[in-house]
């Protein structure tokens, strides 16, 4: 057997490897559940798409009991300092209204800024460099930044998205981690109550990677075949 | 009474100019909404010239109707709460916002966006009796025949369905 030989037998090998490793770490069915946690405690991370995106995102978290769902990051595009207003009113209204010693101690949500993986009315052509570095700073971010600290804290238990498209890089940092056998966060995708019959680039894109896909019309079921239909949650 | 309309925060040109035209006004008028204040944005329409130097707002008496026109308004939830009836484009947040203070609303969705999820939003919640759906070419046949007490109840925002989700998800419940 040739050299050559040897190396279509290695990128042979290889590349089934890394298939098995992904066939393996992609979203069983939906009946999967993590065993009930022991800590009291859920790390949350929340992706705010920016305008109507952020809107829906916060009335979902503002739902949520802030002293389980702590601490939380709320990950951002960058120059959109509209949201990051709106995070700081809404934690500042949970905050005023609990009770708890650890909502008044501060440093229990953070907001980390990406750049965006395309802007609106950005060419298709140019895209691909910008979502690259879009991508690194998610790896930064998901995959890395963990392991420069002591104790090594982990990203997230819990991943929520919602369009537009930064979130797919979001993802697929998270896919990294999952490939590479780290710690990596569940995701959960809800789709926009304004999507009624036909999803979003981004909830096509993310649908079959995500744990749960949530929809909030059920005619999108039809096109989605892992989506749930829970009512209207905005 | 009052009507507030508002295009978002970008454009809508066709809406504000079927807005200022005499077929709608006088339906209005009818209609007995002898005021309304206009949020204009960034439209082209045929009065926007009284905007000019650096004016926010302008009033105009057209068609037995006062009218009050902004650029920009600062909040939008004043308006919303002080109107009798609302003329909006079709974006979900405007939507959801006006339904929940349970004010009557008629949408015109924008036919000139690119992906355009308006229309579908618009006659989802038309169909469900929520609002009223309609074109700026029929706007003025729209008021004519609404009655905002054919309108279904919008159900108010209940957070326990996505909690339940994620508690039950991460092993809370």
């Amino acid at each position: 057997m040739g050299p050559f030989h040897v190396s279509v037998c290695v990128t042979a090998l290889l590349i089934l490897a890394v298939c098995t490793r992904i066939y393996y770490i992609l979203p069983r069915s939906k009946s999967f559940r993590r065993p009930s946690k022991s800590s009291k405690h859920c790390k949350l991370a929340v992706f705010l798409g920016s305008g109507g995106h952020t809107s829906e995102m916060l009335a979902l978290v503002s739902s949520l009991d802030f002293n389980r769902y702590v601490p939380r990051t709320y990950i951002i595009s960058e120059g959109d300092t509209l949201s990051e207003r709106k995070v700081a009113m809404l934690e500042a209204a949970k905050a005023a209204n609990s009770e708890s010693d650890m909502a008044k101690n501060g440093e229990i949500y953070s907001i980390l800024t990406i750049p965006r993986a395309r802007k609106v009315h950005q060419s298709l052509l140019t895209t691909p460099p910008t979502a690259i570095v879009s991508l690194l700073h998610c790896v930064y971010y998901v995959t890395i930044k963990q392991y420069q600290q002591t104790p090594c804290p982990y990203f997230a238990d819990v991943l929520v998205l919602n369009g537009p498209g930064t979130c797919l890089t979001l993802c697929l940092a998270v896919y990294l981690n999952k490939f590479l056998g780290l710690s990596a966060p569940k995701m959960l995708y809800v789709e926009s109550f304004a999507r009624v019959k036909t999803l979003s680039v981004s909830g096509k894109l993310l649908h079959s990677l995500v744990d749960r896909f949530i929809v909030q019309w059920p005619q999108l079921l039809k096109h989605s075949g892992r989506g749930e239909f829970h009512g209207w949650l905005i | 009474m009052l009507v507030f309309v508002t295009v978002g925060s970008t454009r809508f040109d066709a809406l504000v100019q079927s807005v200022f035209s005499s077929s709608v006004l006088s339906s209005l008028s009818e209609k007995g909404y002898s005021n309304i204040v206009v949020q204009c944005g960034n439209s082209e329409f045929p009065y926007v010239h009284l905007l000019a130097q650096g004016e926010q707002s302008f009033q105009l008496e057209k068609d037995g109707v006062a009218i009050e026109c902004w650029k920009f308004k600062p909040s939008l939830q004043v308006e919303y709460e002080e109107a009798d009836l609302v003329i909006s484009h079709a974006g979900s947040g405007t939507i959801l916002d006006v339904l929940r203070m349970d004010k009557p609303l008629i949408v015109v969705p924008n036919p000139t966006l690119l992906d355009n999820h308006q229309e579908e939003l618009a006659s989802a919640l038309e169909q469900l009796g929520h609002l009223k759906s309609s074109t700026t070419l029929q706007l003025a046949r729209t008021i004519q025949d609404f009655d905002p007490s054919s309108l279904v109840k919008f159900p108010p925002f209940d957070g326990s369905k996505f909690q339940n989700l994620l508690d039950e998800e991460m092993g809370f419940i």
